[in-house]
């Protein structure tokens, strides 16, 4: 590694830093801690589930700080001096320790593996058919960087008009984006914060995911499978667009491909059709 | 009881004999304990240098930085930013972790535990401490080859850890050192199986052993069974690497032939989560019995405990795929493996209802070996509740390799079993070394880790829950993370304090084993515990039991009124006192 990488390296970091600095310095701590915007149809499902298992954890956790906080002040050798000989295996004890079991049953597994295996099945793993109006996309994962492909104008996938682009998703507002993927080399995974989802890309795999965004803007795409040395800088953008913009970049976007794609260029040489294996 | 008799030979008098090939069981003990403390070491100094990274990044790392990476100025580099947490990983859970809890407690008390003179088979015994020495040379060395060492996650995922990804000496030597440690737990898990078979002295019926050898036999069960799978794996990852087969290769890359990458996460969570099991039960045995020794009382629900750490046991055989839910398995598969792992929690929630049930109506004396394990209940605590969320095949699709993982499974791996090995250390010096620890540096130790060590894993949770995913090098490139860089920075804090915090430890260590001979040895029994091992005098001497005891009631006999000893315990060799 030479001098230019470092100096790079400090750049890099020197910017993180003040911008850092400026957006956040007015954050409390709440805010810190809090997960990025939600803007997606589905993401609530997923918080209203973590919620609901925070206050049942809250619940257990502060019976068990009770018995140890509790008992250890209580019965301590100073304050309790001869211990009670039992060997807790009377009926009664038995009892309750089986409610206690009981309790955790129903208040716990019971509800998490419901409601997860529903929102499971009725949504994040419901996929939407290709009859409806979708926004397809295809993902290519590669060390380190996400090739997204559009159908071009033809509407198929892997013809010569296809709309190529690195690190850069862009969606319509308020639409369902069904994402087919692979990889070219190792696991990464397609992870989208503020949509709450990830799905690994496997070489020799497809993977599906579907989302959509309800606000306009710009947010981060991330690999979250640790996918070599660079893999921290595997960062793509996802430009939520409203239907209008959306319309006109796909019309601009389709006329440079037209215009500009070249078939021999390896960026090109990706893709399949669509839903095939 | 015991099916075979052991001979007494004569004690070893070369220096060669006695403590280098040593067939003591207690010898090999305080070897695995050497190995693993000094690996704690290595892999605590690594976990120091990623903290370092994540919170101050672009700094030179402090003092050894310039030595270390000169080409930088000291500044960590992303290359050996990858290696580090591959090695801090596999490093703490095989060879500290593995070592300290099963090798060293698994050796030392097994024999002394169930009344036996040594292990059933000395020598294999002896083989699997050096194949394990083997296996830690090898690692350290693949640290010094040029391309350096292995740096594709502990998990060492293929196609990353083919050699698509990880063109260097360093995967190969990681795959083939861990291979040997498998043979060398093999070897310990099978020696430990039988001896808790066959050994166990007359009258130690399965229910009156101590509850540290339950927990000790579970693992070696568990060991035994999936260490051989994690061996499979990694042989067929060593031909993909050196041969040029394509069991895992798959996609542009494999030019020739088909693989699956997801078939070895496969058997690597196959084995892999048993392995977190393997890991725990010792701590959770430890701790089950230290918390009646020094509450003075029986172990509540003593059964209903060795049952659910049996169910759990049997359980965590079943559950490893919660570890692939975003590789998209069946529906079904991830539905029967959220709901399998969900079960865990209800034998969880009966020992943890004994441990509270144990303190309760105690008189309970504050030793350090108490503290630590009193810590164990609450860092478990935590660790055990936060899993629920991880089991959750929806949330997992946020929470999914994000730092609140690495929170978790450190609060349950790492804090639980940390501090459950630190008990057992204060616990069982004066029989290993001869001599008590000083207990007020061990009270100081325990304060001085317990509070930054829940700084540390709560400040990753948070951050995990704030969507900050792993094995980042700089994680400020995203902008959505930038709120984080305070709590990095408390979180590293943190670490340097926790880590400095143990030299308490080392000192305490060091100075009662080298440099305390002018001291008198410990009595027979400084913690007044009825267990076999506090019947003979301290430190164990050569085949500890001139005589095999008879063991006549269990290991927790504390406290029964109509004791007329003057003693508040009973010795498991003394027939148990009616209470009318």
């Amino acid at each position: 590694m030479n001098f230019s990488f470092v100096e790079r390296l400090n750049g890099l970091f020197a910017q993180a830093e003040s911008v850092a600095d400026t957006a956040t310095k007015a954050l409390s701590f709440w805010e810190r801690m809090m997960p990025p915007e939600d803007i997606s149809s589905s993401g609530h499902l997923i918080m209203w589930l973590f919620n609901y298992t925070t206050y049942v954890n809250l619940f257990w956790f502060s019976l068990v700080c009770l018995g140890l906080f509790g008992f250890s002040y209580l019965y301590s050798q100073k304050r309790h001096k001869k211990a009670f000989y039992t060997h807790g295996n009377e009926k009664k004890h038995l009892l309750i320790t089986a409610l206690i079991g009981l309790g955790v049953f129903l208040s716990v597994d019971m509800v998490i593996t419901k409601v997860s295996s529903r929102d499971i099945k009725e949504v994040f793993w419901n996929f939407p058919e290709d009859s409806e109006e979708l926004v397809k996309v295809q993902v290519y994962a590669q060390q380190w960087a996400w090739n997204f492909r559009y159908a071009g104008r033809d509407g198929e996938f892997n013809t010569a008009d296809d709309v190529v682009l690195l690190n850069d998703l862009v969606i319509p507002v308020n639409k369902k984006v069904m994402v087919q993927m692979t990889s070219k080399d190792v696991i990464h995974s397609f992870y989208l914060p503020n949509v709450r989802l990830k799905a690994d890309a496997i070489p020799g795999r497809f993977a599906k995911l579907w989302f959509d965004a309800n606000k306009v803007g710009e947010y981060e795409v991330a690999c979250a499978e640790m996918c070599g040395i660079h893999h921290y800088l595997m960062k793509g953008k996802m430009t939520v667009l409203s239907q209008e913009d959306y319309d006109s970049w796909k019309n601009e976007q389709e006329d440079i491909a037209i215009a500009t794609n070249d078939t021999e260029s390896e960026n090109l040489r990706w893709g399949w059709a669509w839903g095939s294996k | 009881m015991a099916f075979v008799e052991q001979h007494i030979h004569d004690a070893p008098t070369s220096f060669w004999s006695k403590y280098i090939c040593s067939y003591d069981h207690k010898v090999i003990g305080k070897q695995f304990l050497w190995f693993g403390i000094f690996f704690l070491l290595v892999g605590g100094l690594m976990a120091v240098m990623i903290r370092w990274t994540l919170a101050f990044p672009g700094q030179p790392f402090p003092v050894i930085g310039q030595l270390m990476f000169p080409h930088t100025g000291g500044v960590v580099p992303p290359d050996t930013y990858a290696m580090l947490f591959t090695m801090h990983g596999t490093i703490m859970i095989f060879y500290a972790i593995t070592p300290i809890l099963i090798g060293a407690f698994g050796n030392f008390c097994i024999p002394l535990m169930i009344g036996a003179r040594d292990m059933i088979f000395p020598t294999l015994n002896m083989l699997s401490f050096w194949f394990n020495m083997a296996s830690g040379i090898l690692l350290l060395g693949s640290l010094c080859l040029p391309l350096g060492a292995a740096a594709g996650g502990w998990t060492s995922y293929p196609t990353l850890s083919t050699t698509l990804g990880q063109q260097g000496l360093g995967q190969t030597m990681w795959t083939i050192a861990l291979f040997l440690l498998g043979v060398s737990s093999t070897m310990g898990a099978v020696n430990y199986i039988t001896t808790i078979i066959t050994l166990r002295a007359p009258g130690m019926g399965y229910f009156k052993m101590p509850l540290t050898v339950w927990g000790l036999w579970l693992t070696s069960i568990l060991n035994a069974i999936f260490i051989p799978v994690l061996g499979a794996g990694l042989l067929l990852l060593t031909c993909d690497r050196i041969f040029g087969t394509t069991f895992f290769l798959a996609g542009a890359a494999a030019t020739s032939g088909k693989g699956d990458p997801i078939l070895f996460q496969h058997v690597f969570w196959i084995f892999g989560h048993p392995e977190v099991y393997i890991l725990i039960l010792p701590a959770w045995g430890i701790v089950s019995d230290l918390l009646s020794f020094f509450a003075r009382k029986p172990a509540f629900g003593y059964k209903m405990t060795a049952l659910s750490l049996s169910a759990i046991t049997v359980l965590s055989t079943v559950v490893y795929g919660h570890h692939m839910y975003t590789t998209q398995m069946s529906p079904l598969l991830t539905q029967s493996f959220m709901t399998l792992t969900m079960l865990i929690s209800i034998p969880s929630a009966i020992f943890f209802a004994n441990w509270l049930g144990t303190l309760w109506k105690g008189s309970i004396r504050f030793t350090s070996p108490m503290l630590f394990s009193l810590g164990v209940v609450f860092v478990f605590g935590l660790g055990g509740l936060t899993g629920l969320y991880l089991a959750s095949t929806s949330i997992d699709l946020y929470l999914h390799d994000t730092y609140f993982v690495v929170g978790h499974f450190h609060y349950t791996m790492a804090a639980s079993v940390l501090l459950g090995g630190f008990a057992g250390i204060y616990f069982w010096m004066p029989k290993m070394f001869g001599r008590s620890m000083n207990e007020c540096l061990a009270k100081i130790h325990f304060w001085t880790t317990m509070i930054p060590l829940n700084g540390i894993f709560t400040g990753m949770m948070i951050m995990g829950y704030a969507g900050m995913h792993r094995r980042l090098y700089n994680p400020f490139i995203y902008d959505f993370m930038h709120k984080l860089m305070p709590m990095n920075t408390f979180v590293t804090w943190c670490a340097i304090a926790m880590g400095l915090a143990q030299s308490f430890f080392l000192y305490n260590f060091f100075k009662t084993i080298f440099f305390s001979k002018n001291k008198p040895l410990a009595s027979a029994n400084p913690w007044e515990v009825g267990t076999l091992e506090w019947e003979i005098p301290s430190p164990a001497p050569h085949y500890n039991f001139k005589e095999i005891p008879v063991v006549k009631c269990g290991p927790h006999e504390f406290g029964n009124p109509n004791l007329k000893t003057g003693r508040d315990f009973q010795y498991q060799t003394e027939e148990l006192v009616e209470v009318k």
